[in-house]
């Protein structure tokens, strides 16, 4: 089958990129736009460390066709993070110790954007079920849930802060 | 002791930043240009005899640029405690996971169709599927030269067993029995090599011990070490599963052979078959004790699939034989333990190294003989926890920092034990949540070795550098440790400061390159923070000592050695195992749906001794990190092999605990009596979240429900059954 030249928003910039049929949205990212924020967990839509925001959804990456994004907006970690400093959520994750390893914060961090964009008030029982279907090997969950409580907050009482180590 | 700087806040992750932005690089992000592209052909059947090798269509497909077997391997052998390991088969294949051949082309998709394109023509060899197997008088040798497929023994006898049985009002026995545990670290194993315009061998990959990865590389490789320079970027979680090497020794061997930089990228399925497991486990117990809860007699027989190869086994056996016991004082104990070669897929090195299938055992046994013996089972551990002049059941002493009952009580009394007229006494609960829901309360203590032990030399080496002219103006840390997720960077770095007396800024830390560190050890075992604290302490001393003797920059190079260990006897099992102890009680709330036999937990209580918080919210992290990780192997993680075959490859069929799985309720308990060996006091935490969340589970569920299960997990299908048996 031959190549296709596809088109669409990545973080606020318009792409047109050429890929074989069936080439997934993280192979694209990953391996021809060196986008490596998004992670290969499982290639299985089982882990949730590859999601990306399609017009402001979570969606699993892997399983995702570049062809089904044809005009869509995708959004990926690296269009989160603001040119100076951390987004709200970065921040809450910073501080919170929400995170360990760090292979599945990048899914986890775009999870609770999607979540707080729809949401900003998430009750907890909201958050658990925004964050089930992102596996963490490490944390237990605690950390990050309170990261997601304490992002809430602070959206909610702008203007935040901005720091960057 | 004096007031600290920087040790014991809660200071930001150093790498925080980078993981919150995604910046954070691991070993699949990596690239060079020019670089060629690594597949595996794994043997995918558990025993057989390689007749024929055909490489030959493979090597002819446009892009192949190498096609590797057995007879390309210098010295085809690795492993980490023995080199039993063929890093390429060439005759017999032991496992699923083992290697046959390797495949570099030019893209990941040439690599992976050459693979295809392989012949291996082979004889199929009978399978043995479990240690009784193995250990049957007409089973095939897996290892025909041990002569045996018997890894390791290990026997105990302390006191008179038949003496101690005597003296018995109650005698409680049962088998409990653990399933295997994968890591399921969520980054699959990948790394990049290539040979360097000085001719180094470079490897640049994740792991737990650079230095020894070098060593197993070096070996199969027939090269000198200090040619070989492993790298490591930031870990996407190890838990123990990245302690034997994975794709280090074959990225290293195509680097080398093709003098190009070559990539692998391991698939979920492949990091699943292609390193160890948590070894399952078959444990008797057989303790008696005197109406007053006087524990006096503990017999004790431990079986261990080892699957294919040794790995750590032999070390991870000798944990569980070491800690059997629970923190107790046993007066008479016999005990038997057996490592067993199978063609499962070789198990080794997890969190807890052991010893939580040890505390899984005694710790519901405990729970049992309490139920016998009609008495509270938090009081039993109080009438029987070790002393300070008490003897392991290795006959070892009990080193200084004994804080059983300490934990104890924190835990229980947090879950509303309370101690009336002098005994302790469960809380009375409403056990009937609603209708086909009953809820129950448990509890169990635990008990690890901090560090290596066993007589296995356990040691760390930092290199110090303080620069400036009239006055310190800056310091250089070169210490190899592996930052998988744990937070050492952080932890160092704050001790670092403190030892050098800089500001954290003013410190820049060499982490984990060969070319530019001395060992340290591995990060396992607990030991990282107190390993590396102690060296950081002796070597600020001596570079301070150079400083005062006008050398500039002053430089010191310490290595920091424990208190001596010694192996145990192989007739008596006597000596001393290991040089500290950590201490805990973990306890739970579940909920028990006795019409699906789902098994929730509710709420956890971890009080954990630490000795000394470095940065407290990272050993909080620690622990509840372990605890869930306990609370799935305790209750869903289910990994099944059949025949040799892996039933459970990927994260679809081998469940972990999502954020649904966990409690929302869990509170962590901080003791700080600090350890006199330790850096600051502090002890060892890694593995310690992990190690009696599965027993305090058994106990809640039979508070709940009236059933006694002796085996995890505790998945829904197994709960209803029993649960549909009694009533």
């Amino acid at each position: 089958m031959a190549s296709k030249i596809v088109s669409f928003v990545l973080n606020g910039r318009e792409v047109e990129v050429m890929v074989r049929p069936l080439t997934t949205v993280q192979t694209l990212l990953r391996e021809q736009l060196g986008y490596t924020a998004t992670k290969v967990g499982c290639r299985q839509g089982g882990c949730g460390s590859c999601t990306v925001l399609v017009n402001g959804e979570p969606m699993m990456s892997c399983l995702l066709p570049v062809e089904d994004v044809e005009g869509q907006q995708v959004t990926t970690l690296e269009g989160l993070t603001p040119a100076e400093g951390l987004h709200p959520i970065q921040e809450a994750f910073y501080d919170k110790f929400a995170l360990q390893c760090g292979y599945c914060t990048p899914g986890m961090i775009l999870v609770s954007k999607a979540l707080l964009d729809w949401n900003p008030r998430p009750t907890r029982e909201q958050i658990v079920e925004a964050l089930a279907g992102n596996y963490c090997r490490c944390t237990g969950y605690v950390p990050i849930i309170e990261a997601v409580e304490e992002a809430a907050r602070r959206l909610n009482t702008a203007p935040h802060s901005k720091k960057r180590r | 002791m004096n007031q600290t700087r920087y040790v014991g806040r809660s200071l930001p992750r150093l790498d925080a930043a980078a993981k919150v932005t995604g910046e954070a690089l691991f070993p699949g992000d990596l690239s060079m240009p020019d670089m060629a592209h690594m597949k595996v052909l794994f043997a995918h059947r558990p025993h057989a005899r390689i007749l024929r090798i055909d490489t030959s269509q493979a090597e002819a497909l446009p892009g192949v640029l190498a096609v590797l077997t057995a007879k390309d391997v210098p010295v085809n052998s690795y492993g980490i405690a023995e080199f039993d390991q063929p890093v390429l088969c060439g005759e017999v294949v032991r496992f699923v996971g083992d290697r046959v051949a390797l495949v570099v082309a030019e893209t990941p998709e040439i690599a992976r169709q050459a693979c295809d394109l392989i012949e291996v023509e082979y004889e199929d060899l009978p399978v043995i599927t479990g240690p009784e197997e193995a250990l049957a008088p007409d089973a095939p040798l897996l290892h025909p030269e041990k002569g045996s497929n018997v890894l390791a023994t290990f026997h105990v006898r302390k006191g008179d067993i038949e003496e101690g049985f005597a003296q018995a009002d109650v005698i409680v026995e049962e088998t409990y029995t653990m399933g295997m545990q994968e890591h399921a670290y969520l980054q699959p194993d990948a790394g990049l090599a290539w040979v360097d315009e000085d001719g180094y061998l470079v490897v640049k990959t994740g792991g737990q011990w650079a230095h020894d990865d070098r060593r197993q590389i070096a070996h199969s490789l027939d090269l000198p070490e200090d040619r070989i320079r492993v790298i490591y970027t930031y870990v996407g979680g190890a838990f123990g599963g990245r302690e034997d090497v994975t794709v280090q020794v074959i990225l290293a061997l195509a680097a080398w052979k093709l003098r190009r930089p070559v990539k692998i990228v391991w698939s979920r399925e492949e990091t699943t078959i292609g390193h160890h497991k948590r070894h399952p486990m078959r444990i008797r117990h057989r303790w008696g004790a005197t109406r007053e809860g006087r524990i006096v007699a503990q017999e004790t027989e431990i079986l261990a699939d080892a699957g294919a190869y040794a790995s750590t086994s032999s070390y991870v056996v000798a944990s569980t034989v070491l800690l059997s016991t629970g923190p107790y004082e046993v007066p008479n104990l016999w005990l038997d333990a057996r490592a067993v070669y199978t063609n499962n897929i070789p198990c080794g090195a997890f969190r807890g190294f052991g010893v939580p299938q040890a505390m899984f055992a005694a710790e519901a046994h405990m729970a049992r003989l309490a139920d016998a013996l009609g008495m509270d089972p938090v009081e039993l551990r109080m009438r029987n926890g070790l002393e300070e002049n008490s003897l392991t059941g290795t006959m070892a002493e009990i080193p200084p920092g004994l804080s059983v009952r300490e934990t104890l009580e924190a835990a229980a009394r947090r879950m509303g034990w309370e101690l009336v007229d002098g005994e302790w006494r469960r809380p009375q609960i409403r056990r009937e949540v609603r209708p086909g829901v009953v809820r129950g309360i448990g509890i169990a203590s635990g008990w690890k070795n901090v560090g290596y032990t066993l007589g296995y030399p356990e040691q760390a080496t930092v290199t110090v550098e303080l620069h400036g002219e009239a006055e310190v103006e800056r310091g250089v840390v070169r210490l190899a440790t592996s930052e998988v997720g744990q937070g050492t960077h952080t932890t160092i770095a704050q001790m670092a400061a403190e030892a050098l007396k800089l500001p954290l800024e003013r410190i820049e830390i060499v982490y984990t390159d060969t070319a530019q560190t001395h060992s340290a050890g591995s990060v396992s075992a607990s030991r990282m923070a107190f390993m590396a604290g102690n060296a950081l302490l002796g070597a600020a001393r001596e570079a301070y000592k150079a400083w005062d003797d006008e050398d500039r920059p002053a430089v010191a190079t310490y290595t920091y050695r424990t208190p001596p260990t010694e192996p145990l006897d192989p007739e008596t099992g006597h000596g001393k195992g290991a040089f500290a102890f950590a201490y805990l009680a973990q306890a739970v709330e579940v909920e028990v749906d006795t019409e699906t036999g789902k098994v929730e937990v509710k709420r956890i209580v971890a009080a954990h001794d630490v000795g000394k918080a470095i940065n407290p919210e990272i050993v909080e992290g620690q622990i509840e990190g372990g605890a869930i990780q306990a609370l799935g192997w305790a209750t869903l993680e289910n990994f099944v092999m059949q025949d040799g075959e892996v039933l459970t490859p990927d994260l679809s069929t081998y469940l972990i605990p999502t954020v649904l799985d966990i409690p929302p309720d869990f509170e962590t308990l901080i003791l700080e009596n600090p350890l006199p060996l330790g850096p600051w006091g502090a002890t060892g935490v890694g593995e310690m979240g992990f190690l009696s969340i599965a027993p305090a589970i058994i106990d809640a569920v039979h508070d709940a429900t009236g059933v006694w299960f002796n085996a995890i997990p505790l998945t829904p299908e197994k709960v209803l059954d029993r649960l549909k048996g009694e009533h």
